[in-house]
């Protein structure tokens, strides 16, 4: 934590904030609505679609740390173990900004980070279950769903991507992906 | 590489350090709901009723966008007017298919004679999936307290694992760690229903090796200090274990879990056993096995799977040749084979 103190220069507060804002929302509107859609083969995880956006516009610091607040929020919402998710939304948080610089070079980097961070995060989830508590889901299912989880990001991200970028450029209050 | 890596690096690595002792405090003292977890629930419940009641009605919003108040002449008024009435058509339908849900569940309820706070399911699982819980907008201010048991129309949902002033979250009885003691149907013989297959599969194990499960069997809840008795819970679909001192065998739930809306929480247990008279009642009881699970009016989604088993399914050992045996009840006893 004393880094981000240190360098509040380059790390805005506000960026936190606001990522950390909308993870929260996107919350419940998971639980509360896209649960309840009864999607085909699995579900959508919206949390994860937005958190590696986020990092990888961001980058890995803002990821990471937005990562694991809001999964220790979702922790303290559900009835498992207390920093189970926290830990994984916190490592795809991180490994997904660690791509961010390659996010210019095509259109199917930012496609393939954010569905490859939803399978590795719904499989993330299915293993930390079965390590901490009991297994809710059997390997074969936690695959499936993890596939659908990418394949449901695919569908989402070409819609979600450009309005997180645009909102991030607005709230730096200059073009951050010019001159790199 | 992004900017900054040495200094993310120590970020993430101070991060997974703080992850790592919350899963070893919390892995540690036990999983008792601590103040924190409170505050959230009730915070997040009260979000979750209010997004629920937002977007219930977004059909409504949206047919009323698409039709503009405009009184400008007749033909206007007359289409503002089919609007209005469509919009009517459109609500009571909600309302009949509310008043339908309540009607099934009140009609369960008066057969079981339990005491039961209706409520609605605002919240499906958690964030990670792997939750198999729902929330419900009803708390300790309704009666609804931990431990109490839930159902809707079809039979048992789960029981309440914690609730707050206004919310609670049921664990439904295909959670892995959900166990329910149940009943064969017309015997009182004893085993339990374990969870963890999935939402659609539940694991029963029967105590007495003696008696033969069979498939198209239905069960109860035995009822317990926590439970109450006689709840459907659902129908056995395959036997897969006949060695050893218990028989393990498959079960279909009557509850889908995907489409669970009105439920309702015991709340007053009854003042006797109700026995079998929530299931649904069977067409001939001396049916031959594959057609026994298909009773009509059951309206459950259960009754498609068992209907469509064919006898060479089923697991060899248990009745394959047996489709004849039409006494389930007691000609099984005392076949130790």
């Amino acid at each position: 934590m004393w880094d981000i103190v240190g360098s509040a220069d380059t790390l805005r507060a506000r960026t936190f904030v606001a990522a950390i804002a909308l993870l929260s929302v996107a919350l419940v509107v998971q639980v509360s609505i896209v649960a309840r859609l009864g999607l085909p083969g699995g579900r959508l995880d919206l949390v994860l679609v937005l958190l590696a956006a986020i990092s990888l516009i961001e980058g890995p610091l803002v990821g990471a740390v937005s990562g694991f607040v809001v999964g220790v929020l979702a922790d303290l919402a559900s009835s498992h173990v207390l920093g189970q998710s926290a830990l994984v939304m916190c490592l795809v948080g991180y490994a997904v900004g660690l791509v961010m610089d390659a996010t210019e070079r095509s259109v199917a980097v930012p496609l393939a980070a954010i569905a490859g961070a939803c399978m590795a995060g719904t499989l993330g989830y299915a293993a930390t279950t079965s390590i901490f508590g009991e297994a809710a889901l059997t390997g074969g299912e936690a695959v499936v769903r993890a596939l659908a989880a990418g394949i449901y990001a695919v569908l989402l991200t070409p819609f979600l991507f450009p309005l997180l970028a645009a909102g991030s450029r607005r709230l730096s209050g200059r073009p951050r992906r010019g001159g790199r | 590489m992004g900017r900054d890596t040495r200094r993310s690096r120590l970020v993430i690595v101070a991060l997974l350090i703080v992850a790592f002792t919350l899963i070893t405090l919390d892995y540690k003292t036990g999983r008792s709901a601590s103040g924190a977890r409170g505050v959230v629930h009730s915070v997040l419940g009260g979000v979750e009723d209010g997004v629920t009641a937002v977007t219930r009605p977004i059909g409504r919003t949206a047919s009323s966008l698409a039709h503009p108040n405009r009184y400008h002449d007749r033909a206007d008024r007359l289409a503002q007017e089919n609007a209005g009435l469509r919009r009517q058509l459109a609500d009571n339908a909600e309302i009949g298919r509310m008043s339908k849900q309540l009607g099934d569940l009140r009609l369960i309820a008066d057969k079981g004679q339990y005491s039961i706070v209706p409520a609605k399911v605002i919240a499906v699982g958690d964030v990670s999936g792997t939750d198999w819980t729902v929330t419900i907008n009803a708390g300790r201010d309704d009666g609804v307290d931990v431990d109490k048991t839930v159902l809707n129309a079809d039979g048992l949902v789960g029981t309440v694992s914690s609730a707050t002033a206004h919310t609670a979250v049921v664990r439904l009885a295909c959670d892995p760690g959900s166990r329910v003691g149940a009943r064969l149907e017309r015997t009182q013989l004893l085993g339990a229903v374990a969870g963890g297959q999935g939402p659609s599969a539940l694991t029963f194990t029967l105590y007495d090796a003696s008696y033969r499960v069979q498939k198209g069997d239905r069960l109860v809840t035995f009822g317990s200090m926590d439970y109450v008795a006689g709840v459907p819970i659902g129908v056995v679909t395959k036997v897969t274990d006949v060695g050893g001192l218990s028989r393990t065998a498959e079960v279909k739930p009557y509850v889908s879990v995907g489409t669970l809306d009105l439920v309702g929480v015991v709340v007053g247990r009854p003042a006797a056993d109700p026995g079998d008279r929530l299931l649904a009642p069977q067409p001939v009881p001396t049916q031959p096995a594959p057609t026994q699970p298909a009773a009509p009016g059951t309206a459950t989604p259960g009754t498609a799977t068992p209907g469509t088993a064919t006898p060479g399914t089923a697991t060899p050992g248990t009745a394959t040749p047996g489709t004849t045996t039409s006494g389930t009840i007691g000609a099984g006893q005392g076949g130790t084979g």
